[in-house]
């Protein structure tokens, strides 16, 4: 019993895992998600954007890996954006992120009755990282002269009267890369001054403070946790929501096994034969 | 051959390098100019490097096929996943390469909804298990620079999910405060140093001390 305690199988703990996701997949509790300052105050940026008919330029740097954890940040920003009337602008640094904003775009301008053109527009994909946002800066619509359909940037309401960066009230970056950090920070915000927030994943998170303090991001979503408390803000519960609850179990018992392995280890040493 | 080979591309190196720092902060007029040209080319050079990565991967991948290596299957399926999604793409819905990308319907976007979305879900869905298998037999308390890390991790753990709140209060608020705290601080610490490390890189870049970006072939 002590060696198998010392050492127990990762099948086991595999067991433990999937349990733990699935059974409070299948189950529904609630668990009360009480939102951060981080994303209230991403949430009260887009309400300010809202109050002046503003426009938002939302990068989706993402892709299908990280789907579950920033797919639900972009669909609720858009509910809201489109709720709130705030004309959005659409672009990829990441190719893979076309195809899922391209979703995220249908669903929710569906359900809102937003239109191509006059409520949002889609820019597609464009090679480059720094360059393009550097690109953006100096001339928006020579940095984008059709968006993804190939209609002329300059003809639709949304896009024709952005010159640069600058012209936009708020820029939220979807991430699971070094983008924000790397990218959009040092080559957009830095220089172009315009309020800047970011939705990232929870691996990412850490990394991000330093830019929240120095007042460069206003605000970050971060990881399932964040979607979650967007959901909440913007009273449409979605798949973060119902993901709070396995995360939630599933957080407990990686600590019970943290724990479990520690307590045998003071007590009994070293485990013997390795690991398997 | 050794001054195409080695001296042309350390002066434009030195000379591209140079001037793309010196547009950085000259706001004239000019120099803005020259610094959005720059980024144009820059974009055509980052296009023409996306298809000299793909002719790597096709021909290490070829190289696996050819000689049979051990899981040589794999490397034939970069193939068959890259022909049929070059195809889908081309035939870009009925419309045609020289139109607009149609991003929401088609047989290209079929296969990234239904084969790339769920296959790398699922990939990265695995983390899950092996994290919570690596953290019970390696979040040991070894020492008490461990201990004071286990002990925040725990924290951070119950505090970012809405049942570390059932529990006490304090617990998300902690949460917080280890993050924008003692993280911010030693992340800037590291952040700092990464910065001047690549600022002196990108210095030795451009005045040709470091060469290692020319390859290793023969000089």
């Amino acid at each position: 019993m002590k060696e198998f305690l010392l050492n127990i199988d990762r099948r086991i703990i595999f067991i433990f895992v999937a349990l733990g996701v699935i059974i409070p997949a299948l189950t529904s509790f609630n668990l009360p998600i009480n939102p951060t300052p981080n994303v209230q105050s991403i949430y009260d940026t887009i309400e300010e954007v809202g109050k002046e008919n503003g426009t938002v330029l939302i990068s989706f740097d993402y892709g299908p890996g990280s789907m579950p954890e920033v797919q639900p940040m972009a669909l609720s920003v858009l509910r809201h954006c489109f709720k709130r009337n705030v004309k959005v602008v659409g672009m990829c640094l990441w190719p893979q992120g076309v195809g899922l904003a391209q979703q995220a775009f249908d669903t929710t301008s569906k359900e809102l009755d937003a239109e191509y053109g006059s409520d949002y527009v889609f820019l597609g994909f464009k090679t480059g990282f720094q360059s393009v946002v550097v690109s953006m800066g100096h001339d928006f619509h020579g940095t984008f002269p059709q968006d993804l359909p190939g209609n002329n940037t300059t003809e639709l309401p949304v896009t024709k009267n952005i010159k640069g960066l600058a012209d936009f009230d708020y820029v939220l970056c979807l991430a699971a890369g070094n983008t924000p950090d790397g990218i959009w920070i040092p080559f957009g915000q830095e220089r172009y001054k315009f309020k800047f927030g970011l939705g990232c994943t929870a691996v990412m998170a850490p990394d991000q403070f330093p830019y929240l303090q120095s007042g460069q991001m206003n605000g970050m979503m971060g990881g399932l946790a964040g979607a979650a408390e967007y959901e909440t803000l913007v009273q449409a519960s979605g798949t973060a929501t119902e993901g709070m609850r396995p995360q939630s179990v599933v957080h407990l018992i990686i600590i019970f096994f943290i724990i479990l392995g520690n307590v045998m280890y003071f007590l009994y040493g070293r485990p013997k034969g390795g690991t398997q | 051959m050794l001054f195409l080979r080695r001296t042309l591309p350390l002066i434009i190196a030195f000379a591209v390098g140079l001037i793309g720092i010196l547009v950085f902060y000259i706001p004239h007029s000019g120099a803005q100019s020259l610094e959005y040209e720059l980024t144009k080319w820059d974009r055509i050079v980052a296009a023409f490097a996306l298809a000299l990565g793909i002719y790597s991967l096709m021909r290490l991948h070829w190289g696996r096929v050819r000689r049979q290596q051990a899981g040589w299957a794999y490397s034939f399926l970069v193939f068959v996943g890259f022909t049929v999604m070059f195809i889908f793409a081309i035939y870009n819905d009925g419309h045609g390469p020289f139109n607009p990308q149609v991003a929401d319907s088609g047989p290209f976007v079929w296969m990234f909804n239904n084969v790339q979305v769920p296959a790398d879900a699922t990939m990265f869905s695995i983390l899950a298990f092996f994290i919570a298998s690596a953290a019970y037999r390696t979040f040991r308390a070894r020492t008490p620079e461990a201990a004071i890390l286990l002990v925040s991790a725990i924290i951070v753990m119950i505090g970012r999910v809405p049942i570390g709140g059932l529990i006490s209060d304090s617990i998300p608020e902690l949460s917080q405060w280890l993050m924008a705290v003692p993280n911010l601080a030693a992340k800037r610490g590291i952040l700092l140093g990464v910065s001047l490390g690549i600022v002196a890189t990108s210095l030795r870049i451009i005045f040709g001390i470091e060469r290692s970006y020319l390859g290793g072939g023969e000089e």
